[in-house]
């Protein structure tokens, strides 16, 4: 009840407070209008200079894959690794670690509020748009669609937050983790088809964007093709393992990140 | 001009030293930032393995391409990191300093700030254009447009980023503005150049200058193309006359803060 509570009034105060920035609002469409609009429109043109199809696999599917990733990175919430960091520099780590609440939950529950309004802002323009645009897959009138695509969305939530808090813990003892952040970045990036949709992984790197955190905090990107209402308890699956694993191991991580903490001290 | 820019230069070389006290963080930026830029020519390359060529982009090109937009990014952004930071200090009063300064402003507001990690762009955008000149097996003619165009696509990049970071003087939200703005103008000139064809190309070149710092010099190199060649370095004296023209503007719309502080 009490973690629910500190959920709430969390996710609440962030809200009021990105409605009182609507530049915020612009930076973030305007970031997904230039970074998925763009390749959308440059994947259109190459899949109908190759005839509507490459690798047996349809400009609509590429769409819809692409704009949940980029829906989902509106997320942000692979902001909480350098949230982390600059609570260790600036010393606001005392004073978070003093507060009767955990502070591993304000922070995951802090980004939770802050993405929430922003992705589902640009995710209600951009599914409309697309649906408008390019249709929607025949997929998503399968009963199971719907009700895996939340279950994985919420997977997807929940490894993200541990992989990227596994990288901002590392704050308290290497203090500059941005070269941490940028190779865990680009390999959720690069595994999770952002750039190249997961339809044209090589056969390794696909075997690799799957059995790998990285990979499976973008299942998300898996649910627009077909063979998604075959795979997905596969694929929910390994992603339910990757949360128990690093949950647990962020857990540990955190235990003795409080110990390196000195209070008044350093 | 000659005391700005000696000054300019002082501020630089401050700016380096103190960055390169903290040596490991120096080091790892450094590294770090270089494989970070890695992974954005492996998706790119699988892109054109994937797809075919388009537009006749060769994965060389792309090579360049990451080069020119990594030495731009990275000399704009080690050297003159402050440009990025001004809707920061005018929101928080501390461009006061700034304009009591006797020095140019400009050079002033831009010299103020070092980026470290930009330092691992600007040695992965030197490699990446060795490799590509190496690739393409340059000339003594192609080595120099590389080198006239590195310099007009830097000035055509800073250029614009005085335009968009002066924007945040126009707003109370001034920095969440800018940097989307900035996303808007460097995202497409990651993307393979070949996928730029009509409307599109003008509007990239012209409108929001995105290709003219890798795009066009990659492809004014390749095909030795001196009206492309030509083009750059022209609209990157446009843009440049253009970014002090709005700056000075900008800096008009300029209020003082009450805040009872000396600046940051």
């Amino acid at each position: 009840m009490k973690e629910l509570r500190l959920a709430l009034t969390t996710i609440k105060i962030r809200i009021k407070d990105q409605l009182h920035y609507p530049g915020r609002f612009f930076t973030d469409i305007v970031v997904f209008a230039t970074r998925c609009g763009i390749l959308l429109v440059l994947y259109w043109y190459v899949f109908k200079l190759r005839g509507g199809t490459i690798s047996g696999t349809t400009f609509q599917a590429v769409a819809w894959s692409m704009f949940f990733y980029f829906t989902f990175m509106t997320f942000r919430l692979r902001d909480i690794s350098r949230e982390m960091m600059m609570d260790v520099q600036t010393g606001q780590i005392e004073t978070l670690m003093n507060k009767p609440i955990s502070y591993l939950s304000y922070k995951a529950w802090g980004r939770i509020g802050t993405g929430i309004l922003p992705m589902l802002t640009v995710g209600a323009l951009g599914a409309t748009a697309l649906t408008l645009t390019v249709g929607a897959p025949p997929l998503m009138r399968s009963a199971a669609f719907f009700p895996t695509l939340a279950l994985v969305f919420i997977g997807s939530c929940s490894l993200t937050i541990a992989v990227y808090t596994i990288v901002g813990l590392l704050s308290f003892w290497i203090e500059d983790i941005n070269p941490v952040f940028w190779m865990v970045d680009k390999a959720v990036m690069m595994l999770g088809g952002s750039y190249l949709p997961i339809a044209l992984f090589p056969s390794l790197m696909y075997k690799i964007a799957v059995f790998s955190p990285f990979g499976a905090s973008q299942f998300l990107t898996h649910t627009a093709y077909a063979k998604w209402l075959y795979e997905w308890p596969m694929l929910i699956g390994i992603q339910a393992a990757w949360i128990v694993l690093l949950g647990t191991t962020m857990l540990i991580m955190y235990k003795y990140a409080r110990k390196t903490v000195c209070v008044n001290g350093g | 001009m000659k005391n700005d820019l000696s000054f300019a230069i002082y501020a630089i070389k401050k700016n380096i030293q103190g960055s390169a006290e903290l040596r490991t963080s120096f080091l790892t930026n450094v590294i770090g930032m270089m494989i970070n830029n890695t992974a954005f020519i492996l998706l790119w390359v699988f892109f054109i393995n994937a797809v075919g060529q388009i537009g006749g982009w060769t994965p060389t090109d792309i090579i360049g391409l990451n080069g020119f937009a990594a030495l731009t990014y990275g000399l704009a952004f080690s050297t003159f990191y402050g440009i990025r930071k001004m809707p920061d200090y005018a929101a928080t009063g501390a461009f006061d300093r700034f304009m009591l300064s006797p020095k140019n402003l400009l050079v002033r507001v831009s010299t103020s700030a070092f980026s470290t990690s930009a330092v691992g762009d600007v040695l992965f955008g030197i490699v990446c254009l060795g490799i590509f000149s190496f690739l393409i097996h340059t000339n003594i003619i192609q080595l120099a447009l590389l080198l006239i165009l590195a310099f007009a696509a830097c000035l055509v990049f800073i250029s614009t980023i005085i335009i968009i970071y002066s924007i945040g003087f126009l707003f109370t939200d001034g920095n969440n503005v800018s940097e989307g703005i900035f996303q808007l103008f460097f995202t497409p000139a990651m993307f393979d150049g070949g996928a730029y064809q009509g409307g599109m190309r003008l509007i990239f070149t012209f409108i929001i200058p995105s290709l003219l710092i890798g795009t066009m010099p990659i492809e004014a190199i390749k095909d030795l193309s001196f009206v492309k060649a030509t083009l750059v370095v022209g609209l990157s004296a446009v843009w440049f006359l253009l970014s002090i023209l709005i700056f000075n503007r900008s800096v008009k719309k300029y209020e003082s803060s009450n805040f009872m502080t000396f600046g940051n």
